[in-house]
């Protein structure tokens, strides 16, 4: 099987800037709350927390209530970000990255709520889908955990309950197999009590049926009895933890929670209603609410597993924005993402049974000649892991039936999560990977359509070389290892390198050179044998 | 009062009355007006201060009491009492206390000052000379403001403003035999109330009251005068007590409950000599009662009548000897203190040490290109402050500058807002305070960009940032650059500036979220070492000790034989040597020449001791309802330095009273052949041998200018 590397044409890595250089600051618009991080980095390049803020906000009752942000708690928050605005400013911070997640992207009324954010506090925020917050976070639980057993040996399940959503992560020996986003969310746990009043241990059972419920479908798609190590992320789960154990000093990494311990005081905390709560530990009127929900959600995940003790690394959606901040665009950040994308790619095949070999090979061929094409194509690093994606699992969708297979195959990549990918690349790699046999890309194909004009373009860019390098192993034989493109006057010619008969791949070029032909302008000859 | 009272036969009360402490504290500031050992004319001044804590204490205080007993409320205080009993108890109280200030005023005070320039006179004492002076002033000047008030019987009492003087008058009956009409005339506000007359030979002051009382009569002209006297009344001012340094606060009343009370004079004052007609008279128009009315003799402001004097020439010996407030021997001459502060901490104790330094640090600040803002609390400060300027400076340099101030009470609203709009103007943001919270806490952070990145500096204070208070109040300051503090701080503006929830801190411990808690968890743990037979003990040091809680926990870790130390200048509800109770507890209180401000808190913690600073007292409305701040000292030059402070305060036996069981406060006496120890003294003596002590340390160092130096701008 051919290595892969996408980062085997990257450019080198840039250098580190110097040490004392303008700060960085994040923002991340939660359910329950706005949280700001300032950072610099050191002149050991590790990153120093200077700041950290973060105050309630009523976002997600608001979304997850009424499908909309109310003036009221509008104002709330461009009040906060304002304040972050002057802290920011204060710092003479260089670069701000602000993400907003479930709470905002889900509200009805977002656009105007972002240009609101925008016009009064000249912060641009970004909506983040759930894989991407994922991605992001595992990339700050990477970091806190460093070389801890958890990360190299045996399955360990990664879980945050958020205010929006239960976001959860399977990694194997450190690399996510799978992850997806569930209705656990706290403050969503909450609403669906909806108006109820009654006694509060009723309200607690109600709590966790429902959670219980939930619990039985994510059992359904991940084996949690498996899980070796449980790491827990989110707000809840630190102040679990502040309970439980002394508080750890400035540079602390990682707090090791007590099975038993933890699950006493999830009981002590199930049995006071939120007005209690407020009052024993002076929580915020949010965290006050969201507290018991929380504990309950990681509860019942804790308790299909066999993990003694919870792992509470010091790591959040914040720190992964600033790790990829600090770390800049540079081809180290890519170099990994494309191995964990990769990584979950190939689970979600083995998932349908596909032919890995077959898979592998089509996305070594389609990588070299998108590396060979570069200047034809203009495509970027992150389109190359898309192609990447969608050469790996352009088949899975013969798992249904192989008729049609390839719009089996759309389907089932946009309803996948595939860790650090967003939602946007996802529909990128479906319709790749659906155009990689029979009819070409088309307005009257709703997916396609979908797409805005550059999408389009990518697609079709994409899609052309993948059905040539799908040609190009036609008998799933492995026959072809290598591919280049000879440039002449009057025609491209592929130069093949491979082994035995070829006829048969010969063939199906021809055939399938045809939306090359339409998006680079060339036709395509097959030529056997390395360069001439 | 007693350890039994008069409605419980069976129980000592386990906690003193709070208003009936405050009285002591009162008295015991009344002592060193009394002594003879006192310079002359601080005499005076300490007295103009009872009066004048007096007042406000009525204002407050007793104001509180009246409302309580109006509302019905029957519900007893921690030491046991009713409002009504309370009432009582403090009317005794201050009966006598009020007494005892006159006899000191006018039994020794005034007398002996006599022959320096003070002595006062009568009108008709004066000679040709004086008296032709005085009757044109009358003419000319004060006259011309009078409004002279005739009360017809069936009309309602004018609103005569609180603490004004005024002169009851009795005017003969228009027809034969009525009753006597009564009139009122309010001294003008304005006009000095001490007159200096110069007469033939030399000059004499007479009051102002006397001048007017001499020209009644021409303000009722065709009239008949007969009786008149000076009297002057005590309203409830809404205000809650603060020994802040400036006019106490605003209480907020609602206005439906400012509606419900009958009447709002809590004490009515009249001169002694008046005739007793007269003042049944006036208490009888204004509906006060027996108990709220104090003959004293003239002057009945004294706080305002008599303050001139304090300006006089006198001789040396007459005051106390000059402290000039010392450059602090931790911070070298010339040094820069950002460099400084990257290695150390430095600790300042005020009045010892100048407030200079921290002028200077916002000055700096503000003039350095690497600075990138200022945060800074101000609650007390005067508008024309060097810290305020500073900042503005700052501001207007483009650095980003955030300042909390707390307003005070309404009569100075206007002033503050003033200096407030022209920071806001110069680019500052300016915060108001927080809503349903005081912020008392004292602090200053600057953050600075350093050749490793960035810094951050903080100043914490036990007082304000007012130069004028930094003379006359023992506080401490303590300038660090740990980065724990530098993060607290950081959250700590956050969390009060609205952009955060009130955060975990690392290092500082903040009320109203965590400084209850933590100050009864500090005692808590004393209390368990103690059980486990650890030697365990307690020293603190604060201007009020009141909250039923925190004295309940000292109780029963001195139950558990922790030794507790306490040294509370003011208020103190604990009964300290009470077997069973509070054996190993020993409150201490002094009283001199400077006002104790500073808080600090020692917790032995098994011999890794814990030194804390505070801008809090142990009272509900400091744990409670204001933002402060708790802060360790730990670096070991502070360290030693705050702690020998706190130990001179327990070694004091010249100006130190002790608690009795009985909840009486006595002269500490000395032992025989025990060298006198006044802490205040020590302090500046020790402050001024450390600076010599570094000066020749230093040795004389020729430095030579390698470029010209800017002067600082």
């Amino acid at each position: 099987m051919p290595a892969e590397n996408p980062d085997s044409t990257a450019p080198p890595s840039a250098p580190r800037p110097p040490g004392g250089a303008a700060p960085l600051a994040v923002i991340d618009m939660g359910a329950s709350a706005v949280r700001l991080t300032v950072a610099e980095r050191a002149a050991d390049g590790a990153l120093k927390i200077l700041e950290e803020a973060s105050r309630g906000v009523l976002l997600g009752k608001d979304t997850f209530t009424h499908g909309r942000i109310t003036g009221p708690t509008m104002e709330a928050t461009l009040k906060v970000l304002e304040g972050f605005r002057r802290l920011i400013d204060g710092y003479g911070v260089a670069q701000v990255r602000a993400v907003a997640t479930s709470a905002v992207r889900e509200a009805a009324n977002r656009d105007t709520f972002l240009d609101r954010v925008r016009m009064r506090t000249r912060i641009d925020v970004e909506v983040i889908d759930g894989s991407e917050e994922n991605r992001l976070t595992h990339l700050a639980v990477r970091d806190a955990l460093g070389d801890h057993p958890a990360l190299s040996q045996g399955t360990a399940l990664l879980v945050e309950i958020g205010g929006g959503s239960g976001d959860l992560t399977i990694l194997l020996d450190g690399v996510p197999k799978f992850s997806g986003t569930y209705g656990l969310g706290a403050i969503r746990l909450r609403q669906s009590l909806g108006s109820w009043k009654g006694p509060h241990g009723r309200k607690v059972r109600l709590l966790t049926r429902h959670i219980h419920n939930v619990v039985e479908d994510i059992k359904r798609e991940v084996a949690l009895t498996e899980v070796a190590h449980f790491i827990a992320l989110g707000g809840d789960m630190r102040f679990a933890a502040s309970r439980l154990l002394p508080q750890p000093d400035a540079a602390w990494r990682c707090q090791d929670l007590g099975r038993e311990a933890f699950l006493t005081l999830c009981n002590e905390i199930a049995a006071m209603p939120s007005a209690a709560l407020a009052e024993r530990f002076r929580l915020g009127p949010v965290d006050s609410e969201t507290l018991m929900p929380a504990l309950l959600a990681y509860r019942a995940l804790l308790e299909e597993t066999d993990a003694q003790t919870i792992l509470v690394p010091h790591a959040s959606l914040r720190l992964g924005l600033l790790l990829e901040l600090a770390r800049g665009e540079g081809a180290a950040g890519m170099a990994d993402l494309g191995r964990l994308v990769m990584a979950s790619a190939v689970a979600l095949g083995e998932k349908y049974h596909f032919d890995a070999a077959h898979g592998h090979a089509v996305t070594h061929l389609a990588t070299r000649l998108f590396d060979d094409l570069r200047a034809e194509h203009g495509l970027s690093e992150r389109d190359r892991l898309l192609l990447m994606v969608a050469a790996l699992l352009h088949d899975i969708g013969i798992h249904v039936n192989r008729n049609a297979h390839h719009k089996h195959t759309q389907y089932l990549i946009a309803a996948s999560d595939i860790f650090g990918l967003t939602s946007d690349d996802q529909a990128i790699v479906a319709n790749v990977a659906r155009y990689h046999r029979r009819a070409l890309p088309s307005k009257s194909h709703l997916a396609y359509a979908q797409l805005d004009r550059e999408a389009r373009v990518r697609v079709s860019k994409m899609a052309a070389l993948l059905r040539v390098a799908n040609a190009l192993d036609a008998e799933h034989m492995q026959k072809v290892w290598d591919v280049k493109v000879l440039r002449q006057a009057d025609e491209w010619i592929l130069m093949v390198e491979g082994t035995g008969d070829l006829t048969m791949e010969r063939l199906m070029v021809q055939a399938r050179a045809d939306l090359f032909g339409e998006v680079f302008g060339w036709r395509l000859a097959f030529r056997e044998g390395g360069a001439p | 009062m007693t350890a039994r009272g008069k409605r419980d036969e069976d129980a000592t009360p386990r906690l003193l009355n709070r208003e009936l402490s405050w009285l002591d504290f009162n008295d015991r500031v009344l002592d060193e007006a009394a002594d003879a050992g006192t310079p002359l004319f601080e005499r005076l001044k300490f007295a103009l201060i009872v009066a004048s804590n007096l007042d406000e204490f009525f204002m407050v205080r007793v104001a509180s009491l009246k409302r309580r007993i109006a509302e019905g409320i029957a519900e007893r205080d921690p030491s046991g009492l009713t409002p009504a009993e309370q009432m009582d108890r403090v009317a005794d109280k201050a009966h006598a206390h009020s007494a005892r200030l006159h006899d000191a005023l006018h039994g020794g005070i005034l007398p002996e000052l006599a022959p320096h320039g003070a002595k006062l006179a009568r009108p008709a004492d004066l000679d040709a000379v004086g008296r032709a002076f005085i009757e044109r002033l009358f003419h000319e000047q004060i006259a011309p403001a009078l409004t002279p008030l005739a009360i017809p019987a069936d009309r309602e009492f004018p609103l005569l403003a609180g603490l004004t003087l005024n002169f009851a008058v009795a005017l003969d009956p228009e027809t034969g035999d009525g009753p006597p009409r009564l009139a009122v005339v309010q001294l003008p506000g304005p006009v000095s109330r001490l007159v200096r007359v110069a007469e033939a030979e030399g000059a004499r002051h007479v009051l102002l009251e006397e001048i007017v009382r001499a020209g009644l009569p021409a303000l009722f002209p065709g009239q008949r005068v007969g009786a008149s006297a000076v009297f002057r009344v005590t309203r409830d001012s809404e205000l809650e007590l603060d020994d802040e340094g400036g006019r106490p606060f605003v209480e907020s009343v609602s206005a439906e409950l400012r509606g419900r009370r009958r009447s709002d004079i809590v004490r009515l004052e009249v001169e002694r000599e008046a005739p007793p007609e007269l003042v049944a008279l006036l208490r009888e128009r204004l509906d006060v009662p027996e108990q709220d009315l104090y003959l004293s003799p003239s002057p009945l402001d004294p706080t305002r009548s008599l303050a001139p004097i304090l300006d006089l020439p006198a001789p040396e010996a007459l005051r106390d000897p000059p402290q000039r407030p010392l450059p602090p021997a931790a911070i070298p001459e010339g040094a820069d203190l950002f460099a400084l502060l990257e290695d150390q901490d430095v600790l300042l104790h005020h009045p010892y040490d100048a407030f200079d330094p921290v002028v200077d640090l916002v000055r700096r600040a503000a003039g350095d290109p690497d600075v990138l803002a200022i945060k800074q609390t101000l609650y007390r400060t005067s508008g024309d402050s060097p810290i305020i300027r500073a900042l503005a400076q700052a501001a207007d340099r483009g650095k980003q500058v955030t300042v909390l101030v707390e307003l005070l009470a309404r009569f100075d609203e206007a002033s503050n807002i003033r200096w407030a709009q022209e920071l806001e103007r110069a680019g500052a943001h300016v915060v108001f305070g927080v809503r349903g919270y005081k912020t008392h806490a004292k602090i200053l952070l600057i953050v600075r960009r350093g050749a490793d990145g960035i810094r951050r500096y903080v100043h914490l204070a036990t007082g304000n940032y007012n130069d004028r208070t930094a003379r006359l109040y023992t506080d401490f300051g303590l300038m660090t650059s740990h980065p724990d503090v530098g993060a607290d701080a950081s959250a700590f503006f956050n969390a009060l500036t609205g952009y955060s929830d009130p955060p975990e801190m690392k290092a500082l411990v903040m009320a109203p979220t965590r400084l209850r808690d933590r100050l009864l968890t500090l005692i808590e743990r004393e209390r368990r070492r103690a059980e486990q037979g650890q030697v365990a003990a307690i020293r603190a040091k604060m201007n009020a000790l009141v909250d039923p809680e925190i004295i309940e926990a000292l109780y029963a870790a001195a139950g558990a034989g922790v030794a507790i130390d306490l040294n509370v200048r003011g208020i103190c509800c604990l009964r300290p040597g009470v077997p069973e109770l509070s054996r190993s507890i020993a409150v201490v209180s002094v009283v001199d020449r400077y006002l104790e401000h500073a808080r600090v808190f020692w917790f032995r913690n098994g011999g890794d001791e814990e030194l804390y600073l505070a801008s809090a007292d142990w009272m509900p409305r400091n744990l409670d309802r204001r933002v402060e701040l708790m802060f360790p000292v730990e670096a070991p030059e502070a360290r030693a330095r705050a702690l020998f402070a706190l130990d001179a305060m327990f070694r004091d036996n010249v100006k130190a009273r002790v608690l009795g069981p009985d909840g009486v406060w006595t002269r500490r006496r000395r032992a025989k052949g025990e060298e006198t120890f006044r802490a205040q003294e020590v302090l500046y003596r020790e402050a001024v041998e450390d600076g010599r002590r570094v000066t020749r340390a230093a040795g004389i160092v020729l430095e030579p200018r390698l470029r010209p130096e800017r002067p600082p701008a």
